[in-house]
């Protein structure tokens, strides 16, 4: 029998690990690219806290693959995606970007989820001089002090989502509150947005626990929280790090002596939530059954919203909106801009307004690049009525996205984007 | 601050208990065969998902907590029949592979099967309030958790030293070659002893499924810890590993009331302290390299 030594087994381990941190390689899914097609980098996570999230994203843009194909494609050529796994790490997703350019040829890259990837693919984009649609990273630095000609961003930003959520959460429930803060660039972003929020209602954080992405155990943050006596616990922390935290806060009777809320909830973790533990008024980005976010007249919402669960069998999340938003219009500006050459496409991305599958017109702003659409709010309940187990978000009211942004001016004070010569 | 350390310590207490579990496993199996299991953590989500997927089909808790850890072990001994056994006389770093392989195949088979993102999986109304222990109110869930485990340990090591199985196997850790010699069937041993940890994991896995959100990778954050564990408690030693657990356990909670950043490393500083002032590990036994 084989006695295994110490030594023989750190080491082992080691390159193991080592082994696991670097990722698997990934795998291109259209087998026999042809030479000729458009092809477009994705950099999200399948694998780790936000695989369930980047996996809906990459739903979204398969769905506009599709729809684009089916018409042709772009100046003639077909699409094609390149895939690529960040696991939510930043290291691993520039290296995946300049991958996707330098090896695999991509015209353009999108994707990620964690804000701290978005920012690193932004700049690795940026020195390639290639176009970037960050579809799921929100901090407000992506389109604020790390700006860049190159990057647009789909989905809200920290700023967005802390404004459209924090007077009516201060009204709502009061002004002393907890916060459970991932400890990363997005998490840092909304409590930024929060203290500028509390700031003007006169409120105070009573409690703010920096929780590292990833945690599995809440327990020894959420045994604080009632000895601190604030008003309602809010939770930042998104994809599994929310479903922990709600499981164990309910496990703990939190929720019946707290109201809960936050910036942004997503109808994924939600659903692995047991219904005991769902509930809470938060932010929402998209959501698939709700005429105030789709627009009761909106037939291309409606057709999406079918089409998508359909084909997946289960209905649309905010992220499949952000995945399909992203390459729609990536693809529109290419086809007006005649060219899929970065800078000429970029041009032809701001300003632009445009309807899509929410109600009313959005458009990238121009000194930014950040998508102004409205957000909404709502109230999670427990179970789907008349056996909808997905209809699980009561929408409350939109936000305009003029009302919760930061204005061009303040914004510029950060931001400040060169098109290259 | 203060009002917060008993918390914490309890905490620390039940989650030691976790790690001390699913270390034993991985160190009974090691122990024995050599075999470092690194899909360990594989066994306990998929203990998860079967409990889940019993339990949807109108079962109770308790008959899943009872049968999904049985059905792992089948699933356990395949995997040991097939793939590991053929692998028992080469260096340990093949069975690592193997297993770490097995652990990549295992999250996608799950994702395929129950998709990406988690599925809604908890305890029984009955043990879903919360106790007051005076110092604290505390999940009763938690204080299940911690009577299972005692109780699973309490039975292993009467197992281990009361039972003629569990003298041969203790045996056989010793010396393998000798046992055979005298007749007993080691491989037959060394099944029911992969059977053994892997039921362990099992009942870990659908204890943890309760606790945290169960998705494709629930099991591999604990595996981690669990393994640190059997290296602080001393390869060898099963009284190590809980000693180990609980350590870190305690380790983990109390670096988290103060310095949550620095929650995961606590156990690696652990780790290197113990090490340096005691290589073989607390209770671990003498090897060339001391």
């Amino acid at each position: 029998m084989t006695h295994i030594d110490r030594r023989t087994f750190i080491k082992a381990a080691g390159v193991t690990g080592a082994a696991a941190a670097i990722g698997i390689p990934a795998f291109i899914p259209r087998i026999g690219e042809a030479a000729d097609n458009i092809k477009i980098g994705v950099v999200d996570p399948s694998t780790g806290t936000y695989a369930a999230v980047g996996g809906n994203e990459l739903n979204g843009f398969n769905m506009a693959l599709d729809m684009w194909n089916k018409r042709g494609g772009v100046l003639g050529r077909k699409i094609e995606l390149a895939i690529e796994d960040d696991g939510s790490d930043a290291g691993v997703a520039s290296q995946k970007a300049r991958k996707l350019v330098n090896q695999d040829k991509c015209v353009a890259l999108m994707g990620t989820v964690s804000s701290a990837s978005s920012l690193s693919v932004s700049n690795a984009a940026h020195d390639m001089g290639i176009l970037f649609v960050d579809s799921g990273g929100h901090s407000d630095d992506v389109t604020g002090k790390n700006c860049n000609w190159n990057t647009f961003r789909t989905c809200h930003s920290t700023w967005m989502e802390t404004h459209a959520t924090g007077f009516t959460l201060g009204k709502k429930f009061g002004k002393k509150w907890y916060l459970i803060t991932p400890d990363y660039a997005f998490g840092h972003a909304l409590e930024t947005g929060y203290k500028d929020v509390l700031a003007k209602i006169g409120g105070t954080i009573v409690g703010n626990d920096q929780t590292p992405l990833g945690t599995a155990d809440f327990s020894p943050y959420l045994t604080k929280v009632l000895a601190a006596k604030p008003d309602v616990l809010i939770v930042l922390v998104q994809g599994d790090d929310y479903t922990n935290c709600l499981k164990q806060a309910g496990s703990f009777g939190l929720l019946k002596k707290l109201p809960v809320g936050g910036p942004q909830v997503e109808l994924e973790p939600v659903l692995a939530l047991p219904p005991a533990a769902r509930g809470g008024f938060w932010g929402v980005e998209w959501y698939y059954k709700s005429d105030k976010v789709l627009g009761r007249s909106n037939k291309l919402a409606h057709a999406f919203v079918d089409e998508y669960t359909k084909r997946f069998n289960t209905p649309p999340t905010a992220r499949s909106c952000f995945g399909y938003v992203s390459l729609d219009r990536m693809l529109t500006a290419m086809a007006d801009a005649k060219t899929t050459d970065s800078p000429k496409v970029a041009r032809a991305m701001e300003g632009v307004k445009f309807s899509t599958i929410f109600d009313g017109q959005a458009y990238y702003r121009k000194e930014d690049h950040q998508l102004m659409w409205p957000m909404w709010t709502a109230e999670i309940r427990e179970n789907g009525p008349g056996g909808d187990k997905y209809d699980l978000f009561d929408i409350v009211e939109a936000q305009p996205a003029d009302s919760i942004e930061q204005s061009v001016a303040e914004k510029a004070k950060v931001c400040k984007m060169e098109y290259p010569s | 601050m203060i009002e917060h350390i008993a918390p914490g310590l309890f905490n620390g207490l039940v989650l030691g208990a976790f790690y001390a579990i699913v270390a034993i496993g991985l160190s009974l199996i090691m122990n024995l065969t050599g075999t470092i299991n690194m899909a360990h953590g594989s066994f306990m989500t998929l203990a998860g998902y079967l409990a889940f997927a019993l339990v949807s089909s109108g079962t109770s808790f308790w008959f899943a907590l009872l049968v999904a850890p049985l059905m792992t072990v089948l699933v356990g001994f395949l995997v040991e029949r097939t793939l590991i056994r053929p692998l028992y006389n080469r260096e340990p770093f093949y069975s690592l592979l193997l297993t770490f392989g097995l652990s990549l195949i295992a999250e996608e088979v799950y994702h395929l099967i129950w998709g990406a993102n988690g599925v809604p999986f908890s305890p029984p109304a009955s043990l879903g309030g919360i106790i007051n222990l005076g110092f604290m109110n505390f999940p009763v869930y938690r204080l299940f958790i911690a009577a299972v485990l005692i109780v699973a340990i309490a039975a292993l090591a009467l197992f281990l030293t009361r039972t003629r199985f569990g003298l041969r196997l203790r045996a056989a850790v010793q010396d393998s070659e000798m046992i055979a010699a005298l007749g007993t069937n080691t491989q037959l041993l060394y099944m029911i002893n992969f059977g053994l940890g892997i039921f362990l994991a099992g009942i870990a896995g659908v204890l943890a499924a309760g606790m945290l959100g169960l998705n494709p990778t629930t099991g591999n954050a604990l595996l981690m810890p669990a393994f640190v564990t059997v290296i602080i408690g001393g390869m060898g030693s099963l009284f190590g590993s809980i000693v180990g657990g609980v350590l870190i356990g305690l380790t983990i909670s109390m670096t988290t009331l103060y310095i949550p950043a620095a929650s995961e490393v606590s156990m690696y500083i652990l780790m290197a302290v113990v090490l340096m002032v005691r290589p073989r590990g607390l209770f671990g036994e003498e090897s060339v390299f001391g």
